[in-house]
């Protein structure tokens, strides 16, 4: 069988083993099988090319562009805000954040309590912060710290390599070059929250930039934030640069000049210090702000950078309220300093001449109860010069019964008291006039006489806004005109009303009130300023209405009266309208008075041709 | 020699093999570019050195081949066994045996003299069918170089000299009741393998399974294979504009993902171009198989088809998402000088036995 097969080739002695006939079919049939599969292979391979490549296609386009391209936001230097002469009170400088990018972090847990120890920040702030990042890619940094001082960035640059994952970054961020200078008006920056995204106003903004939180820097947000730039780099599988495919610059914020005089408001601010309380200085001539404090001033810097627990406490403080603009949000009882409006509409409804007397013995009775004057003695026979001067409350009393709720109300709105100012900033308060309907409304009762003699030496249900009285009483020095307060130094004067008033009765009410500062008996002598006519009003608002004024001296802190002062001077062309308000500070004269004086001096050295003359009184 | 035998050499299959090289040379400028070697020249030495060993491997009757089939065996085992005490190890794997002017891979030898070896002794053995008993020995012979492939450790290596013997044992007929036995015993003894893989070699099968459990780690590799693939669209991206491997997202452009960056850059179009070229070049190479009288010309021309064969789609499905990453190059278009001339061997036998075909006309 064997040798059948075996055949000799004659080139070589090679045995050639043949299949048998049957043998070669079934390998040839195999052949054949193995041909279909081949081209079934082909045809599957093919297929699986189709779907990823034709079908799937433009998705997986997608996928190679998004692993090659990263876009690199070029943040935009934020505006500057600059004070009326140009000073920059709030510039951008580089600073320094310290960021953790999740992806490249092995033992988050071990990097919070190095980074904890190295910024020296309690880790739960340091751990707060990261999960607040939890819904961000893991591929870009969380903040820590941000504005990071030179010793931090070097304590932590020193150890990076033990560190992966920690990122120092390069940064804008808002400086003060005059440290914290009216921060209430300015406001703060902050992270951008998720409500501020989605409320659709910061379409400029992505998670994690810095937006303004209040004031000028949340108003003027679109203005100062300018639009972000970014860089379109072509990357490696290693994230390294390759080149850049292309740049769009980002466009700086433009700046905002205010008509704030940075003097001004450093001497405000100065003469606030260790206060709680408000000052405004308004030009009255145009209704631009010079000064505008509020105090206790915060740290601005410390929102962008994340508060700790323990700032967090401190700017609640409900007493204090260091993040409250006193200046247009904190509404006080307007005290005495009403009794400029009230002695506007007395002469204007003709209910007394300047001459007309009435006498104060101490007190006032109506029915059976005795109001009182705040001088216990009386005033005797006083005359309108006389009652605003010392500041009667009995001739206010006799006068208020004369003229009535509606006549007082429609006055004080006269002088623009009880609703906004219509100044450009976040969260203005509108005060509070009341009338007869109100009272009605509210209480279900009548209004009631004494509720008038209340209401007559600005008590009870009035309240007033420190920018409220700076605006009444520049309209008493400019001949009765109320402009919208404007902050913004290029804006057009805006004149919004005229009070009801007539230049013969501002000029008995300018008489009387130079009399408060200069005459021996007025109540604001503390705000005597040599050389030019003050023109003021004190107020004493009562916080406890009940007790006693003398009483309330003894009192516990925040239970004290509210100082306010009310001035404009150069009495006969005045240049600065003032109002100060000082929280449970006393009286007016001798709280709130010095703070206006210090601020209008200020003012007068400024525009002194010889400020020397200024300093040398002042030592 | 005979002159009748050079009017048998097959131009088909010369052709497809030239456009392979050359489609292969064209990929590996690019994939040098993007992996910073210029890969490109030295894998043209290997052409070039291969072509003149395929020219020697036809000029003998493969016949004699079969006389040294011992010889043949012995000397991988050899090959192998000095690996393990001279080898050159990088990154973990021994599989290399310094030669001053070339590293020889000689688990990639292995497979073209182990095909041979097997080839030769199933073609003297002469039976209808095989059965279970029948493959006791053979299977032995090849457990020697499997394992010793398999401790280097090169899986995919090992696992393909597997799958080439089983190819030609069932060329060789095997009996269908062996045939569902060994089937069922491999899958049985699948848990044992998974216990002995190492676990490195595991992850890559957990990552094959599901290669988004890990998508920055282990699972990068088949994701950006497919990512790369699949970006290059109809007509791709351009020569040396494929950023997935010129930005180095793509791991080992120049070896084992070779097809990637040419499917990256030459779209579905030159991938299809790719693969159609194997596929004329394997089915020219079948019909030499199917075609000759010769029991072991037969046999050594299914064994190399095999070997070629089972390569392309091993390495193909791997790159394209269907099947674990495992070492194994496309041959000819992977850089690799063992593996260039270990293809170009093998096909030199084959093109010798297509060669040899008219004289057992008679």
């Amino acid at each position: 069988m064997k040798n059948d097969r075996e055949i000799k080739t004659p080139d070589a002695k090679l045995i050639l083993r043949k299949f048998d006939s049957g043998d070669k079919q079934e390998t040839q049939q195999f052949c054949t099988w193995c041909t279909l599969f081949l081209l079934g292979c082909f045809l599957f391979l093919c297929g699986r090319l189709w779907y990823l490549q034709i079908y799937k296609g433009a998705e997986f386009k997608e996928l190679s562009k998004k692993n090659s391209i990263k876009y690199v936001r070029l943040q935009s230097y934020r505006g500057n805000i600059l004070d009326r002469a140009g000073r920059l009170i709030a510039g951008v400088e580089p600073s320094f954040n310290i960021g953790v990018v999740l992806k490249d972090v092995h033992d988050v847990e071990s990097l919070i309590g190095q980074l904890a120890s190295l910024l020296d920040e309690p880790a739960t702030d340091v751990r707060m912060r990261l999960v607040a990042a939890k819904n961000q890619p893991s591929y870009l940094p969380v903040i820590v710290k941000r504005d990071a001082s030179w010793e931090e960035v070097a304590r932590i640059e020193a150890r990076l390599y033990r560190l992966p994952g920690v990122v120092v970054e390069v940064a804008p961020a808002r400086q003060y070059p005059y440290g914290t200078v009216a921060p209430h008006l300015l406001g703060y920056l902050g992270e951008v929250s998720l409500e501020q995204l989605r409320s659709g106003n910061f379409p400029h903004a992505v998670s994690g930039d810095l937006v303004g939180k209040s004031g000028i820097e949340l108003r003027f947000e679109k203005r100062l934030a300018g639009k972000s730039g970014y860089k379109m780099l072509e990357v490696d599988a290693k994230g390294r640069m390759i080149r850049v495919l292309k740049v769009q610059k980002p466009q700086p914020g433009q700046d905002v000049q205010l008509s704030i005089n940075l003097d001004l408001q450093l001497a405000a601010e100065d003469a606030l210090s260790g206060k709680s309380g408000a000052l405004v200085a308004l030009d009255p001539n145009t209704g631009q702000i010079l000064a505008m404090a509020s105090s206790p001033k915060f740290d601005p810097r410390i929102f962008a950078r994340g508060l700790t627990q323990a700032e967090w406490k401190e700017l609640n403080n409900p007493l204090l309220t260091p993040l409250v603009n006193k200046a247009i949000q904190g509404q006080y009882a307007p005290g005495s300093t009403f009794k400029v409006v009230m002695a506007d509409a007395a002469l204007q409804e003709r209910v007394v001449n300047p001459y007309t007397t009435f006498f104060c013995n101490g007190s006032f009775k109506l029915g059976r109860r005795r109001f009182r004057c705040w001088k216990r003695g009386g005033h005797g026979q006083t005359p309108l010069y006389k009652a605003l001067v010392q500041s009667c409350d009995v001739y206010f009393y006799n006068v208020g019964l004369k003229l009535g709720v509606d006549k007082i109300s429609k006055y004080a709105f006269g002088f623009g008291l009880g609703k906004k100012t219509g100044i450009d900033l976040p969260g203005e308060k509108p005060g509070f006039v009341p009338t007869r309907q109100w009272k009605l409304r509210r209480f279900k009762e009548p209004w009631q006489k004494g509720e008038t003699l209340n209401y007559s030496i600005g008590q009870g249900f009035l309240l007033v806004t420190p920018l409220q009285l700076a605006r009444m009483i520049a309209a008493v020095g400019n001949g009765g005109k109320l402009y919208k307060p404007e902050f913004i130094l290029d804006e057009p004067p805006v004149l919004q009303a005229r009070v009801p008033t007539s230049s013969w009765t501002l000029k008995n009410i300018r008489r009387a009130l130079i009399g408060v500062t200069e005459d021996k008996h007025g109540t604001a002598r503390t705000c005597r300023i040599e050389g030019i006519k003050v023109a003021g009003k004190t107020g004493t608002a009562q916080v406890i209405r009940q007790l006693r004024r003398r009483e309330s001296e003894s009192m516990a802190w925040r239970y004290q009266d509210h100082a306010l002062f009310v001035a404009f001077a150069p009495a006969d062309n005045p240049q600065i309208a003032v109002a100060v308000v000082i929280e449970h500070g006393g009286h007016g004269g001798s709280a709130a008075a010095p703070v206006a004086k210090a601020v209008i001096e200020r003012w007068l050295k400024l525009r002194s041709p010889k400020p020397s003359t200024i300093i040398q009184r002042n030592l | 020699m005979d002159k009748r035998i050079f009017k048998e050499i097959d131009y088909i299959l010369l052709l497809s093999l030239l456009l392979i090289m050359t489609l292969g040379f064209i990929n590996l400028w690019s994939a040098s570019v993007a992996a910073g070697y210029p890969f490109q020249w030295k894998q043209l030495q290997w052409y070039v050195a291969g072509t003149i060993l395929m020219v020697g491997a036809m000029s003998f009757d493969y016949r004699e081949l079969s006389k040294y089939s011992v010889h043949l065996y012995i000397f991988t085992v050899v090959l192998l066994l000095l690996v393990i005490f001279i080898g050159k190890s990088v990154s973990g794997s021994q599989r290399w045996i310094s030669l001053g002017f070339f590293n020889l891979q000689p688990s990639e030898l292995a497979k073209l003299l182990l095909a041979i070896v097997i080839s030769s002794y199933f073609a003297q053995e002469e039976k209808e069918q095989f059965g279970l008993r029948d493959l006791v020995k053979p299977t032995l012979l090849i457990a020697v170089p499997f394992l010793l492939i398999f401790k280097q450790p090169d899986l995919g290596t090992a696992l393909l000299i597997l799958i080439i013997y089983g190819s030609i044992v069932l060329f060789a007929r095997l009996k269908w009741s062996s045939f569902l036995i060994i089937l069922g015993a491999g899958l049985c003894a699948f848990p044992l393998a998974w216990k002995i893989m190492r676990p490195y070699q595991r992850k890559r099968v957990e990552i094959f399974l599901n290669p988004d459990a890990d998508p920055y780690g282990a699972g990068w590799h088949v994701i950006q294979s497919k990512i790369a693939v699949g970006s290059g669209q109809l007509f791709g991206k351009g020569f040396m504009k494929g950023t997935q491997a010129q930005l180095n997202f793509l791991p080992e452009v120049h070896t084992d993902f070779a097809f990637s960056i040419w499917s990256e850059e030459w779209g579905f179009v030159g991938a299809v171009l790719l693969i159609g070229a194997y596929f004329v070049f394997l089915l020219r190479c079948l019909n030499i198989a199917q075609n000759t009288r010769d029991r072991f010309g037969s046999f050594l021309a299914f064994g190399i088809t095999a070997m070629i064969f089972w390569q392309m789609l091993i390495n193909i499905c791997m790159v394209l998402g269907l099947l674990p990453v495992v070492g194994i190059p496309l041959p000819l278009v992977s850089y690799g000088g063992s593996s260039v001339i270990t293809t170009l061997l093998g096909t030199g036998l084959i093109l010798n036995v297509r060669m040899r075909r008219s004289l057992f006309q008679g």
